[in-house]
């Protein structure tokens, strides 16, 4: 099968990840070629997960599909890459109806188009108009501070070492002013226990 | 005539419901045209700040991915950074983490069996499971300091090793569980009343499940021998002896069944690794104190959760970060593909019951 592949889609090599895990990266408009041969072929039946990483510095989105044994004893992942800007790639709807709503998780996340996929709507965010947030540029910060101001109180939030620094001056202030209070206390009772000079002479001490 | 048609909500705020989420449904009558499945409201953005933090930084965030079930979370994120930064972990580690799964699934089980019997007025039963399960959850306090989340399995091994007499008090406890379940068998499983109203429910075809990407119990209901620890096995599990329970129906009840047959072989395990537990290092040593570099390589990672097959997807970029971690668990599929598609005839009553019986968990959706 391995060498059925790299001939055919002359992929450079398939990788043995593990005893039940083969991985192969083949280019995009080859990748549903390979799956229909891995499905009608050699019993890849199910699909189990659509994922997706970004890799922004190479101008491209890894696509993998994990394709499982009907037993689910070995596991096939097949690799693509999209290019980052206007990234679309063919829906696998058509093969596998789970494939649906696994498009769907990766369009809202990474505005990625699956063509022929006709339920591509929002899934958890809703009226999101920004970048899709699991895109590599989209800053989970910049966004906050933007969109949101800060709660009334909350604005040591903004330096936290600061705080800190400030919370520790203090702690170690109050320390000092109990550990004084301390010892003018311990001065005090000292004091009351030996007798004063009037009680000496008066002969009141003895 | 007044109009039959009428779509509700079913949750977020119902009791039956499995958490964050609610599913319109169109009605006519009782019976149900048309079921959709809403999340969203409770996205966190787990995958996402993840990538922004190293992989000591992360480990605390992976365990709140699923509530009912964290332990799978942390197990898969270990497997994956220690395939991709080439770390072994010692076996007395391994046999460590499959008694953490293991336990998980017991206090799962549980917790479902709650669920499951409160969706049908069986209240007793919620009461009593829940009170078992907390004596799983004292376990686990007793070890990782935590009832809920853990964060114990970390990666290289786990955090702590077993307070004296652990392994004892494990014992303990899974001898009181035996007594216990016998008693569930005559109140629950096999109650006339859940027989009544869960069999012949919610039926799944075993095809459409192995080429839908079904797991866990709704693929074994269908007699379908399918589970990770066998097909695919991971730590020590090949050591281990125990049998994948199935049925043949494919409903409600048969999931039921299922379940509650797994629970004895956890209990089997369980005792298996009492009995085996080997002496050791609990941590393998790291190059660099707490500190992972991944090469840039990606790997899929699973383990058997109680509701089924559990996966990782994780990409290292040469950094201390962690570029992609992307989570595969039994609810995105059996919450869209499957509950939509089921519930299409289903009478409104049964729409929990089918609900629970699929293993949904709605923060496992929205990580």
């Amino acid at each position: 099968m391995n060498t059925l592949i790299r001939n055919r889609f002359g992929t450079d090599e398939i990788e043995v990840k593990r005893d039940d895990l083969s991985k192969v990266t083949v280019v995009k408009y080859r990748v549903f070629e390979l799956i229909h041969l891995l499905v009608e072929q050699y019993g890849y039946t199910t699909l189990n997960a659509i994922t997706c990483a970004d890799w922004i510095e190479e101008g491209h989105f890894a696509i993998t599909y994990m394709l499982t044994t009907r037993a689910r004893r070995h596991t096939f992942m097949v690799q693509t890459m999209i290019g980052r800007e206007e990234a679309k790639i063919d829906s696998l709807t058509m093969l596998f109806p789970q494939a649906e709503i696994m498009e769907r998780d990766l369009h809202e996340m990474y505005g990625i188009d699956f063509p022929g996929n006709g339920n591509l709507v929002e899934l958890s965010l809703e009226n999101w108009v920004h970048t899709p947030p699991l895109r590599r540029e989209f800053d989970t910060l910049a966004f906050v501070n933007e969109l949101h101001d800060f709660r009334e109180g909350r604005d040591d939030n903004l330096d936290v070492k600061a705080e800190m620094k400030r919370l520790r001056a203090l702690k170690k202030a109050a320390k000092e002013a109990a550990a004084k209070k301390e010892a003018l206390k311990t001065e005090e009772k000292e004091e009351a226990s030996q007798p004063s000079a009037a009680q000496k002479e008066s002969g009141h001490g003895k | 005539m007044a109009n039959r048609h009428i779509t509700i909500f079913h949750g977020p705020q119902h009791p039956g419901i499995t958490g964050n989420m609610s599913i319109e449904l169109d009605l006519l009558g009782e019976t149900i045209l048309k079921a959709t499945t809403h999340v969203g409201y409770l996205h966190r953005g787990f995958e996402k700040l993840i990538e922004r933090r190293t992989v000591i930084q992360a480990f605390t965030i992976v365990c709140r991915i699923c509530v009912p079930e964290p332990d799978p979370n942390e197990v898969n994120f270990a497997m994956a950074v220690e395939e991709l930064a080439g770390i072994e972990v010692s076996q007395r580690a391994k046999y460590i983490r499959v008694m953490m799964l293991e336990l998980s699934r017991l206090a799962a089980q549980f917790l479902w069996m709650a669920g499951q019997s409160g969706s049908i007025g069986l209240y007793a039963v919620g009461q009593w499971a829940i009170a078992d399960r907390d004596l799983i959850l004292d376990l686990f306090e007793e070890l990782t300091g935590g009832r809920v989340y853990h964060m114990y399995v970390y990666p290289g091994g786990v955090r702590r090793d077993l307070p004296e007499g652990f392994l004892g008090r494990v014992e303990k406890v899974l001898e009181h569980l035996k007594t216990r379940l016998k008693l569930y068998d005559d109140i629950f499983i096999y109650n006339a009343s859940f027989r009544q109203r869960a069999e012949g429910v919610g039926v799944i075809d075993a095809e459409e499940a192995v080429k839908n990407g079904y797991v866990g119990q709704v693929l074994r209901a269908c007699g379908i021998e399918a589970d990770v620890r066998k097909d695919a096995p991971y730590l020590v599990y090949d050591e281990l002896e125990f049998d994948i329970p199935t049925e043949q129906a494919g409903d409600v009840y048969a999931r039921a069944l299922v379940r509650r047959a797994e629970m004895d072989q956890s209990i089997r395990i369980l005792e298996q690794v009492i009995e085996k537990m080997p002496e050791g290092e609990i941590m393998a040593k790291l190059p660099t104190h707490r500190k992972f570099k991944l090469p840039k390589d990606d790997t899929w990672v699973k383990v058997e959760s109680a509701r089924g097959e559990f996966a990782y997807y994780m990409a290292g970029d040469g950094s201390e970060n962690i570029r992609r971690m992307q989570v595969r668990g039994p609810s995105l599929v059996h919450a869209y593909t499957l509950l939509e598609n089921l519930l299409v005839g289903a009478e409104l009553s049964d729409v929990a019951l089918i609900m629970n019986s699929l293993g949904i968990c709605p923060p496992e959706i929205e990580r």
